[in-house]
C-alpha cells in the first residue's frame, strides 16, 4: 500500500484552478521530485497535502490518504496532530520561516513539546541532538542563537532539524535549496538524502531545477499549468521524455546546448487564469500540435510507471 | 569555428572598451559600540579588460563582491583605489558632469524585473526616460526610438502604453534590457539577469541577449552564479571568492581545465542532468566566511580540500598558467 495516495486533487481560487486533477502516489522511503515552472501548481499541491490552503481556496479530491487514513474525512485536530509529526514540510525561504523573536532552541523545543512532551532538560537535549543530526557545527552554541545570527544555509539546517524532530514518515521539501548558494545547495541536498536514507523517510522534493531532480529523485512528476503532464522514473524521464513539454524544458537547458550558437527555446508563456486554452493546455506552444489537441483535453496515458498527458507522445529516441 | 578564430585573436587585437586595474572597494562598517570601525574588503584588486562585442562573466557566491564590482563599473560608487578605464580613458577621477555623460556608455540590467521597473510608469515612459535625461530629442522622436527598441527586444507596439504589472517576468526583463540599450551603450552590466526566470523563459532571454550583442557589438559584463549559463554566453570568466579573483580564464580553458580548487568545487556542486557529466561530488564543508572577519592567508583555505600550512599565512596572488588562465593558489601546480 502506498504511503501517500492522492487522486484527482484540485485546488480552486474562485474560478481559477491552480491545481487541476493531480494524482500522485508515493511509497514509504521513496524520493519523488515534482518539477515545474512558476505557476505550475507545484507549491499549491504541497500546501493542499499539508492542509494549509486558506479561504477562499477550495481543495477537492476523490482520494487523499496517508498511511491508509483518509485526510479528507479526518477531524481538524486529528489532522493537525498528524502534521508535523508524520508529515513535515520545509519551505523555500529559511529566513522567513523561522520566527525572528525566539531562539533556535525555543523553536525546536516547541515542536517537540507539542507532539511528544517531556521536561525542559530532556527537550533541550533532544534539540541539541537534532542540531547535530543536521550537521550544524558547534551545535551547543547555536542552541541559544536567534535566527538573524545564522546564515541562510544554517537557517535551512535548523528548518530541517525542526521538520525531522518527530521522525516524520514523509518530508515535503518545497524548493529547499533555491535560496542557497551552489556549494551550500550541494551540502543541503547531501544532508536531505542522508536523513532520508537513515530514517527511511519518504521525500517529496519540489523544485524548478531539473538538475537537482535528476541527481536526487527516484521518480519525477512534471507539472504544467496545474496538471501533471508526465511521470516517469529517473533517468528514463531525462533520457527519453514522452511529453513535448518535458522535452522542451530539457532542451532549453544551457547544459544541453553547449556548442550551439543559440538555445533551443519554446515560444510563448505558461497560460494564466484568463487565457487557458481549450483542449491540451500546451497546444498553443507545442511544436507537435495537431488538430485534435486544440479541441480535446488529453488524459494521462501509459502504464503506471510512465505516464504522459498527450495524444501523441514522443517515441523513444533512436 | 567562428569562435575559434575569435579566440585566437582575443588578446589586445581589439581595443578594450572597459578596463579595470586593481580595483579596490573597502567599506568601513560599525563593529559595535565604542569599537573602532572595521573594514570590509568587498572588492580587492580586481583587474580585467573587456573588448567590444565580448562577454565577461563574473561568477561567485553571495558576498564575493559581484554586485560591488557592478557598482564600480557603472560608476554608481567610486572605487577606494585602482583605476577604471572606459575606451582607454581613466574615468576614476572624472567630475560629476563628465561621469553623467560616461554613464550613458555603461548601462545596467538588474536581477529582479519585478523590482527594477517603476510600477507607476508605463513601459513607454520607462524606455523614454533615459532619452529625456540625456538627449534633446522631441517627444515624437523619443516615442519612435522607444517603439523601435521594443520591436528589437520582441515586445509588441501596443505594450508601449501598458504598466509593468501587466507583463510576465520574461517580458519585464525584455523591458529592462530595452531600457538599458536605449542610449546605445558600449557596455551593459547584467546582474543575474536570468536567475529569476523560468527555464523556458531563461532560454528566450539568453537568446535575445546574444542576438543583440551580434547586432550592436555591445560588450556584456555578465554576473551570475549559474555556471551552465556562463558556459553558454561568456568569452572570458572571472571566478571570485570573498572580494578576490581566484581564477581568471577564457571560457574554454576554465571549463576544460579548471585549476583553482574553488572553481572545481563550484563545477562539481552544479547539479547535472546527464550522469556522465556529473563529477564526483566532493561536497565542500563549511560555510562562506564573513567578509567582516575573513580567514587569514588564502580566504578559501578553511574549506579547501588541498590546504597546507602555507595557505593559512600567505595570501596567494594571481599567476599566469598558460596563455589564457590566471590562478591564485599556492598549490596549483601540485594538485594538477
Amino acid at each position: 500500500m502506498p504511503l501517500l495516495e492522492v487522486q484527482n486533487l484540485s485546488v480552486k481560487f474562485g474560478a481559477f484552478k491552480a491545481v487541476d486533477g493531480v494524482s500522485l502516489s508515493l511509497d514509504a522511503g521513496e524520493v519523488l521530485g515534482i518539477v515545474g515552472e512558476s505557476g505550475s501548481g507545484k507549491s499549491v499541491t504541497a500546501l493542499a497535502l499539508m492542509g494549509l490552503i486558506d479561504e477562499p481556496g477550495r481543495v477537492d479530491a476523490t482520494r487523499l490518504s496517508f498511511d491508509g487514513r483518509d485526510l479528507l474525512a479526518m477531524r481538524e485536530n486529528e489532522r493537525r496532530q498528524m502534521l508535523g509529526r508524520d508529515i513535515a514540510m520545509i519551505f523555500q525561504d529559511p529566513m522567513a520561516s523561522l520566527n525572528p523573536c525566539f531562539t533556535v532552541a525555543f523553536q525546536l523545543m516547541e515542536t517537540l513539546r507539542i507532539h511528544e512532551g517531556g521536561n525542559r532538560r530532556e527537550l533541550r537535549a533532544r534539540a541539541l541532538q537534532l542540531l547535530r543530526d543536521v550537521e550544524i557545527p558547534d551545535a551547543e552554541s547555536r542552541l541559544d542563537a536567534y535566527p538573524h545570527q545564522l546564515s541562510g544555509g544554517m537557517s535551512q539546517r535548523v528548518m530541517v532539524a525542526m521538520a525531522i524532530a518527530c521522525n516524520p514518515r514523509l518530508l515535503i521539501a518545497d524548493e529547499p535549496t533555491t535560496a542557497l548558494d551552489v556549494t551550500i545547495q550541494a551540502q543541503m541536498l547531501a544532508l536531505l538524502l542522508k536523513l532520508q536514507r537513515e530514517r527511511g523517510m519518504a521525500l517529496v522534493l519540489i523544485t524548478h531545477d531539473l538538475g537537482v531532480v535528476a541527481e536526487v529523485a527516484q521518480r519525477v512528476a512534471v507539472m504544467y499549468a496545474g496538471q501533471v503532464v508526465e511521470t516517469a522514473r529517473v533517468p528514463q524521464l531525462f533520457d527519453a521524455p514522452r511529453h513535448p513539454y518535458t522535452e522542451a524544458l530539457l532542451s532549453a537547458l544551457p547544459e544541453h546546448n553547449i556548442g550551439r550558437r543559440r538555445l533551443r527555446s519554446m515560444g510563448g508563456v505558461v497560460p494564466g487564469a484568463f487565457d487557458r486554452p481549450a483542449g491540451c493546455l500546451l497546444s498553443p506552444r507545442c511544436p507537435h500540435v495537431q488538430a485534435r489537441c486544440r479541441v480535446e483535453a488529453p488524459a494521462l496515458q501509459g502504464d503506471h510507471g510512465a505516464q504522459a498527458r498527450c495524444f501523441f507522445p514522443l517515441a523513444a529516441p533512436t | 569555428m567562428n569562435d575559434a578564430a575569435n579566440e585566437a585573436a582575443r588578446p589586445t587585437a581589439e581595443p578594450a572598451v572597459l578596463e579595470a586595474r586593481a580595483l579596490n572597494k573597502h567599506y568601513p562598517v560599525s563593529a559595535g559600540f565604542l569599537k573602532p570601525k572595521a573594514l570590509v574588503r568587498a572588492l580587492d584588486g580586481v583587474s580585467f579588460t573587456l573588448a567590444t562585442g565580448k562577454t565577461l562573466a563574473v561568477v561567485g557566491e553571495s558576498g564575493c563582491g559581484k554586485s560591488t564590482l557592478a557598482r564600480q563599473l557603472t560608476m554608481i560608487e567610486p572605487p577606494t583605489s585602482g583605476a577604471l578605464l572606459l575606451n582607454g580613458a581613466d574615468v576614476t577621477h572624472a567630475d560629476a558632469a563628465l561621469k553623467k555623460r560616461l554613464r550613458q556608455q555603461v548601462q545596467m540590467v538588474f536581477q529582479n524585473p519585478f523590482a527594477s521597473l517603476n510600477p507607476r510608469k508605463k513601459i513607454g515612459h520607462a524606455l523614454e526616460e533615459p532619452l529625456v535625461i540625456n538627449t534633446s530629442l522631441t517627444a515624437i522622436e523619443r516615442g519612435e526610438k522607444a517603439r523601435a527598441m521594443m520591436a528589437r527586444v520582441g515586445l509588441r507596439p501596443e505594450h508601449h502604453a501598458r504598466y509593468p504589472h501587466m507583463f510576465s517576468g520574461g517580458q519585464r526583463q525584455r523591458v529592462a534590457i530595452a531600457r538599458a540599450l536605449m542610449l546605445a551603450p558600449k557596455v551593459v552590466v547584467l546582474d543575474e539577469p536570468v536567475s529569476a526566470l523560468d527555464v523556458s523563459i531563461q532560454a528566450q532571454v539568453l537568446n535575445l541577449l546574444m542576438d543583440l550583442q551580434d547586432e550592436t557589438q555591445v560588450a556584456y559584463v555578465f554576473i551570475s552564479h549559474n555556471l551552465a549559463v556562463v558556459e553558454l554566453i561568456a568569452d572570458e570568466v572571472l571566478v571570485m571568492y570573498l572580494g578576490k579573483v581566484v581564477e581568471q580564464a577564457s571560457k574554454a580553458a576554465l571549463f576544460s581545465t579548471p585549476r583553482h580548487p574553488y572553481t572545481r568545487a563550484l563545477l562539481a556542486s552544479t547539479p547535472r542532468i546527464d550522469a556522465a557529466a556529473r563529477q564526483t561530488r566532493s561536497v565542500l564543508t563549511g560555510e562562506l566566511p564573513s567578509p567582516l572577519n575573513p580567514p587569514s592567508g588564502c580566504a578559501f583555505h578553511k574549506r579547501c580540500p588541498f590546504t597546507v600550512a602555507r595557505c593559512a599565512t600567505e595570501v596567494p596572488v594571481l599567476e599566469a598558467l598558460g596563455e589564457a588562465q590566471f590562478v591564485a593558489c599556492h598549490r596549483v601546480n601540485e594538485i594538477g
